[in-house]
């Protein structure tokens, strides 16, 4: 198989603080992957070299294409406007601009404004229009929705979705355990310098453990119960409404999401 | 258009956007020029013969100490560095761009002066066009090397603005420019000859270009373009 990204033994620390204590983890052209894990746990650090923007101290990466970065605190000066700085980056790439590119991604709405004038969403749909340009093959992308609202992250998820129909390959970091689940093909989490587990999000829930929770609203009260057999428990309990005579008004199943699932796997690895 | 040239007209572009540049490379030294013209003018009749390469010397050092190292602290000192490297912009595009950006500006206000002060206060011209301007492009030269080493040695606003003010004054009071250096204490003399301004007016004024005057300019250049390179190399 041909991995886009491969990462082996990756170590890196900051003076005596090791952040990363051997990262092993490959990811497949054309797969959208995501580093998780809580604040200080190295994501950025870990991108930070692949992007070969930090040196690391032992391991090895190889990456196999063009990258695109968009990185977690990007920035560009206060007086420059859109249009200029795609130029700028274009050229430097000697790269062509994809206006249907910058149309997808609403540069031209935003084309008179200068930098300091645009909101967080639009610097954040510019930062990756930047990071596109030179028609990468991977694309990398550091909390590419933090800060944005809830129309500004769909947009971009959105993008994020036409990338992957285009073949490339999507590394990206997010605490936003939703917007993994939604788009990520695989992935990777990190606690203390380590992955601690590596694969797809019903892998994770898997490994977890099979957790439902039943929410179910009756004309004598509302009740929530949290269960492995949901079958028995089911019958159970609609066993027990039938001969109490009660009725069921509304009943809702769900296995719990990504970010309940992160946060259980990082409390037994505290514990 | 080369990324290297269109990044130079872009800079010269940011920097006429940039009301800050406008404020230190323009409106300060010219109402500075307009005052102090006037005034030393009509105090001190004998200063028509200097006010244009004085008052070149006070706008140079204004732009080049006070108006250059925010744009690089703006550019090196935040994350616009990580978003050019890792968008294969390389760092010196930056430092080179707003350099020559900086010498165009200092150059048009310098040229100002030159017309105005003979209009408005019968100043002097100077005897040899082709050497002024030589020694006035190797001034600037110089203060915006200062400039830039300041630009990319410190790292936030707050220390800029006071250690600037630490080259901008001397240069300003011991250079000569506003009173004759030897009216000053000795030490205050020796302490004017470190600043190249001191260098810089002279070499500006009649019959100043000569080696005396210009080895120190050259050196204190090529000491701080040095010291930019070491710099730009560990903000790598």
């Amino acid at each position: 198989m041909k991995y886009a990204i491969q990462v082996s033994g990756l170590k890196k620390s900051y003076g005596s603080q090791p952040v990363l204590k051997g990262l092993d983890f490959q990811i497949a052209s054309g797969e959208i992957f995501a580093l998780l894990g809580v604040n200080g746990a190295g994501k950025t650090t870990a991108l930070e070299c692949i992007e070969g923007l930090k040196e690391y101290d032992g391991g090895s990466i190889t990456v196999n294409g063009k990258m695109g970065i968009q990185l977690q605190s990007s920035s560009l000066p206060a007086h420059i406007k859109p249009p200029e700085a795609i130029k700028l980056f274009a050229k430097w790439n000697k790269a062509e601009i994809d206006d249907s590119l910058l149309h997808a991604l609403g540069i031209e709405e935003i084309a008179k404004k200068q930098y300091a004038q645009l909101s967080t969403g639009q610097k954040r749909r510019l930062h990756l229009a930047l990071a596109l340009i030179g028609n990468p093959d991977i694309v990398i992308l550091d909390e590419p929705t933090a800060g944005l609202d809830v129309e500004a992250r769909l947009s971009l998820h959105e993008q994020i979705r036409k990338l992957k129909t285009l073949g490339k390959t999507i590394l990206l970091a997010s605490h936003d355990m939703a917007e993994v689940e939604a788009l990520c093909d695989r992935i990777a989490i990190l606690n203390d310098g380590h992955i601690v587990f590596c694969g797809t999000a019903s892998e994770l829930t898997e490994k977890i453990g099979k957790k439902y929770l039943i929410h179910m609203k009756t004309q004598q009260g509302t009740k929530t119960l949290e269960t492995d057999n949901i079958e028995d428990t089911l019958l159970s309990l609609l066993t027990r409404l039938k001969q109490t005579g009660d009725k069921v008004v509304d009943i809702k199943i769900d296995r719990g999401t990504l970010e309940e699932h992160f946060i259980e796997m990082a409390r037994r690895l505290k514990a | 258009m080369s990324g290297f040239w269109y990044g130079t007209a872009l800079q010269w572009k940011l920097d006429m956007r940039s009301k800050s540049l406008l404020v230190t490379c323009y409106l300060v030294p010219l109402i500075f020029f307009l005052l102090m013209g006037g005034i030393f003018t009509s105090i001190m009749p004998e200063m028509k013969n200097t006010l244009i390469p004085a008052m070149i010397v006070m706008s140079v050092s204004m732009g080049a100490f006070i108006g250059l190292p925010p744009s690089l602290i703006e550019t090196y000192a935040s994350d616009i560095k990580k978003v050019y490297k890792a968008n294969g912009v390389p760092l010196y595009l930056g430092l080179t761009a707003m350099f020559l950006s900086a010498f165009t500006h200092l150059m048009i206000m310098c040229m100002i002066l030159f017309f105005l002060a003979p209009i408005l206060f019968e100043a002097a011209l100077p005897a040899n066009f082709p050497l002024f301007f030589l020694a006035l492009a190797i001034y600037i030269l110089v203060s915006l090397s200062i400039g830039c080493v300041l630009g990319l040695a410190v790292k936030n606003q707050s220390k800029l603005t006071m250690i600037a003010q630490l080259v901008f004054l001397p240069s300003i009071m011991l250079s000569g420019i506003m009173f004759p250096i030897d009216l000053l204490p000795e030490a205050f003399e020796i302490i004017g000859k470190i600043f190249p301004a001191y260098w810089g007016y002279r070499l500006m004024l009649k019959d100043g270009f000569t080696l005396e005057n210009l080895w120190c300019l050259i050196f204190v250049f090529i000491i701080a373009l040095t010291v930019c390179s070491l710099l730009l190399k560990r903000k790598k």
